[in-house]
């Protein structure tokens, strides 16, 4: 590839089109933003400077605090939850097998459902009242372990991320076929023929060959998993009782509930440097050295 | 080849939908074929009998002023505050502006985007409406807008034979009552009231204003920001306690702080809960989706024993109201005050009341209404208390919201709860 | 070769681990059918409930969000369809989701292919500056995009979003790209050299049809990101002939009340361009089933 290496101008015309409309509509608003944190500013009249007084305000705040671990549950939650099921889903659908074409299609269907549905036919689920979970249990003798499984801040953060589990396996799920596709049938029929089949190939072939792709997955899985948003705003409002209120929504209430802009910004921030840490965390973690 | 061909027409495709696309520029406002246009936001995107009405009237305003063009831009009220909160930090509103009392309209004020209008209120004061009415729209001693509607939060809806059931034939006045009451329907097996408080601000608009009204009197807010009270004094944190009791009581549906209020009013009128709390903006609401045979009454909160306020108060606020952008040229100004004119007018109010809505102008109340609605205009004439959501800044209305859903869960005490109140008061 | 591992298996196994292997074959493909089917009902459940709901009357689902309707109320369509006002809107959302996307793949797969492929001072640089674009969360961004766009004079228009949307889609799209382009054989080129390619020829002719599974995966993603974006749509855009569904979509939602059966006849009706795509690229998805194997 040295002869390619040197034809920088090729590079450039590659580059430029993406890097242009990023750097102006992305990465400007962001600077803008990190300015924003420094100031004290309700939107309408002036800003003003100070210094790093948001920040401090953060770190102080128990609600702030909450609102972390909250997002940890649903990083744990999406990584141990979402990735090993999508995973073993693209094994299992990645053969020829009776309606696969359907199951895939339906393995997807979550991720394109509106989170008002989701939060609604959730809930139905959910509910301490009329539920069909509560409902299930009693009906089998099991009415002890019923639970106000949205109303009850003990139980309310784990019902949510069980339902943002079940929405976003599918997202995982296509990148993973894709990245299935990769994988050449030959080296796969070779080491049957040398005597592994089912798990073992699975374990010592399959994988490898596509952990890049399972290392991409979790690190888009942090950083989803750290905005998370719409679903819990819509499903609990962030309650009972700031149990399942997330960063994302915390920052959001103090931006347009409270009208403290640049709090607000100083809060995605923190966001920001969190999503950072845990990424490169599991970078350490999980990345293989390049042969 | 196939390829090509097909990703080089669907590009040509999409550039030819871009160029048709493009097409929608915004043209510049200013004199259009001779006529002036107003930009004018409003929230009327709801499919709702009242909506229709305002948006009819516009229309007839239109029809009747060819030279004047409004620029109408209908927004869902969740997210009219946010964008209107984003332009305006971007200095972008428009000519006519939308907007709510009290905490939504301060900001705006303080911010120096609205103009006054002092100079034309005498057209209504005291005539088409009462100067105290009018108070809620004006920040610092200057008007800024009339109000089109007005709502008040805390109606009593209940079903009047379950209440019966329970012991009362005639809705329980006394706090001491409505507690027997909530036990008695308890022991039935009958969910006394349908709470939906996901949104958390049902129980402090709906049921803190008027019972807070009830024992503290109606100047309280004042006196605490002008530091003569304070929200731990002990009648403050009484009213807090009155949400703890019904807590612990059990009044209350086990799910309602991940229900909203839309799906509580489906369990009162399932009958799985006797009564409902919430404003008189659920009113058609609850007529139009109710069972035939279900007997509907409504109530206001019954008097505290103690209490410094008067128990014929509900809490209330006015609704929308329209100000006008600061920037305005007086050719503009001049269009738009024709434009109030219109609007805030008796035919407007009348034809408002006749949909179920509450309007704050003293006028007659026409013969086209409901029954249960001459109720609740009758219920509510003994005097309004303030709603807290639309006096209190935006830090201390979080504090409440998330304290009182705190304390109906047993996570805070009333005494937490309004010692952070009152920190918040600067 | 089936002989042999079976030949292996006889020498040392006796009669009843043979009788257990074969109860676990045959009971392996039921499981997993079973498995498959339940997890589908879960999945599919919310859709049904969806459309079964968007025929109700809004007092009969007051009283009843369980059963099927009384009667079908096709009516609640037509309602819904002027109430969101999904004629313009839809037109609308078409051409800002698909003109987003090509834009965002197109530009996208070329930094990619360049990112990937290519060994130059910047490239950690450029791909770690993408990937930050991922971590940022949205509504931190509203107000700086809106006077950022207003100052721009780009706000308004039928190009509006565009903007933001190829912009915060990039680097997921590059993310994906750039990794499945990692994985090719470093040969690929090579080969394409000898016989005279230039680089762009290469990317057009080699690299994008190797990368189609990845393509089609990043096609679907934005476009369902693009098609169901609202924050900055209704920020962005003021006039009524220029917005998208989503924000037709929250006028069933009114102050006090949601008008929920019309809500759901415009879920229905919007989330079907979304299945219809994800149908018609799944193929490339899985390509390699049908296919051939991709050429070492």
């Amino acid at each position: 590839m040295h002869i390619l290496q040197r034809n920088k101008l090729a590079i450039l015309i590659g580059l430029i089109p993406a890097l242009l409309i990023y750097l102006v509509f992305s990465i400007i608003p962001i600077v803008i933003s990190l300015y924003y944190s420094f100031m004290e500013w309700n939107g309408f009249g002036a800003m003003k400077f100070v210094g790093f007084q948001n920040f401090i305000e953060i770190a102080r705040d128990p609600i702030f605090w909450k609102a972390v671990k909250n997002n940890i549950y649903v990083v744990v939650a999406s990584v141990f939850g979402q990735i090993p099921i999508a995973l073993a889903l693209a094994l299992l659908l990645n053969r020829k097998i009776k309606g696969g074409k359907l199951f895939r299609t339906i393995g997807f269907m979550p991720v394109v459902i509106s989170t008002v549905v989701i939060s609604l036919t959730w809930n139905m689920l959910y509910n301490s009242e009329i539920g069909f979970i509560n409902r299930f249990l009693e009906s089998i003798g099991l009415g002890s372990l019923t639970q106000n499984w949205l109303g009850d801040p003990k139980w309310a953060m784990i019902s949510v991320c069980i339902t943002i589990i079940w929405q976003f396996v599918g997202l995982y799920f296509i990148i993973f076929l894709a990245a299935l596709q990769n994988v050449p049938s030959e080296v796969l029929e070779a080491a049957e023929i040398d005597g592994a089949s089912g798990w073992k190939r699975t374990l010592f072939i399959t994988l490898p060959m596509i952990w890049d792709s399972i290392l991409i997955a979790v690190i888009l899985c942090i950083s989803g998993s750290l905005r998370t948003f719409d679903l819990i705003y819509v499903m609990t409002n962030g309650g009972p009782a700031h149990s399942t209120e997330v960063m994302a929504i915390y920052m959001y209430e103090k931006t347009f509930s409270s009208m403290r802009y640049g709090y607000g910004s100083a809060v995605s921030l923190y966001i920001f440097v969190f999503s950072l840490l845990l990424i490169w965390v599991s970078r350490l973690l999980l990345q293989r050295k390049s042969r | 080849m196939l390829k090509k061909i097909l990703s080089v027409s669907v590009i040509l495709t999409v550039l030819f939908l871009a160029a048709c696309g493009g097409n929608g520029e915004e043209t510049s406002s200013g004199s259009n074929d001779g006529a002036l246009e107003l930009t004018f936001w409003n929230s009327w995107s709801e499919d709702s009998p009242e909506n229709d009405v305002m948006l009819e009237r516009v229309e007839v305003f239109q029809k009747e002023n060819p030279d004047i063009k409004l620029k109408m831009e209908s927004i869902p009220p969740d997210q009219y505050k946010t964008k209107l909160k984003t332009q305006a930090a971007g200095k972008q509103l428009p000519d006519l502006i939308q907007t709510w009392p009290g905490a939504e309209l301060r900001p705006l004020a303080e911010g120096g985007v609205l103009m006054p209008i002092d100079d034309i209120i005498g057209g209504w004061k005291d005539t088409l409406i009462p100067a105290e009415t009018l108070e809620d729209y004006a920040i610092d001693g200057k008007q800024y807008a009339i109000p089109g509607n007005q709502v008040f939060t805390s109606i009593i809806y209940y079903d009047k034979d379950m209440v019966a059931k329970a012991g009362f034939e005639e809705f329980p006045t006394t706090y001491e009552d409505f507690k027997t009451l909530v036990e008695n329907l308890n022991k039935e097996g009958i969910n006394p009231i349908a709470l939906g408080n996901k949104a958390k601000w049902p129980l402090q608009s709906v049921y803190i204003s008027t019972i807070a009204d009830r024992l503290t009197g109606s100047d309280f807010l004042e006196k605490v920001f002008a530091g003569e009270a304070k929200f731990t004094d002990s009648e403050f944190v009484q009213a807090l306690g009155v949400i703890a009791e019904l807590g612990e009581q059990e009044a209350f549906n086990s799910d309602a702080n991940s229900i909203d209020d839309n799906q509580a009013a489906d369990y009162f009128l399932q009958g799985k809960s006797a009564m409902f709390l919430n404003g008189t903006w659920a009113l058609s609401g609850l007529i139009s989706n109710s069972p035939e045979d279900k007997n509907l009454g409504v109530a206001k909160f019954p008097a505290i024993d103690g209490g410094k306020g008067e128990a014929t108060k509900v809490s209330g606020t006015t609704g929308w109201g329209i100000a006008l952008n600061s920037d305005l040229s007086d050719e503009k100004r001049e269009a738009a005050v024709k434009f109030f004119e219109f609007l805030y007018s008796e035919e407007t109010y009348q034809a408002l009341m006749k949909v179920g809505t509450l309007v704050p102008a003293t006028i007659e109340v026409p013969e086209e209404t409901s029954e249960l609605f001459e109720e609740v205009v009758e219920l509510t004439s003994g005097g309004i208390a303030p709603v807290y959501d639309a006096v209190l800044p935006a830090d201390i209305t979080d504090i409440i919201n998330n304290g009182l859903q705190a304390i109906s869960i047993g996570q805070s005490t009333p005494e937490q709860v309004a010692q952070d109140m009152q920190n918040a008061v600067k | 070769m089936e002989s042999q591992l079976t030949m292996k298996k006889n020498t040392k196994t006796d009669v009843q681990s043979d009788k257990k292997v074969n109860i676990k074959r045959f009971l392996k493909k039921p499981i997993i059918y079973i498995a498959l089917i339940v997890f589908s009902l879960l999945n599919v459940y919310p859709i049904v409930w969806m459309v079964i709901n968007s025929f109700k009357s809004e007092k009969e689902f007051s009283l009843d969000p369980f059963f099927l309707p009384d009667t079908w109320r096709w009516e609640n369509y037509v309602e819904a369809w002027e109430t969101a006002n999904l004629g313009t809107y839809f037109l609308n959302s078409i051409f800002v989701a698909f003109t987003s996307v090509i834009i965002t793949v197109l530009f996208g797969a070329l930094a990619s292919y360049f990112l990937a492929r290519f060994r130059f001072k910047m490239n950690k640089f450029v791909y770690v500056l993408f990937v930050f674009g991922m971590i940022i969360p949205i509504h931190a961004t509203l107000v700086p995009m809106f006077i950022l766009m207003n100052k721009l004079g780009l706000l308004n228009t039928g190009w509006t979003l565009l903007f933001p949307y190829v912009a915060f889609n990039l680097p997921l799209t590059i993310f994906i790209l750039t990794s499945f382009m990692k994985a090719f054989p470093k040969d690929i080129e090579e080969s394409a050299i000898m016989d005279g390619c230039g680089i762009f020829r290469i990317f057009w002719s080699i690299i994008l049809p190797m990368s189609r599974p990845a393509i089609a995966t990043v096609t679907i993603l934005n476009f369902i990101h693009c098609w169901n974006e609202f924050s900055f749509a209704l920020v962005l855009i003021n006039d009524e002939s220029l917005k998208t569904i989503p924000l037709g979509l929250a006028n069933f939602a009114g102050q006090y009340n949601t008008n929920y059966t019309g809500q759901m006849a415009g879920l229905t009706m919007v989330i079907i361009p979304t299945i219809l795509l994800y149908v018609l690229l799944e193929k490339h998805i899985v390509k390699g089933m049908t296919a051939g194997a991709v050429k070492g």
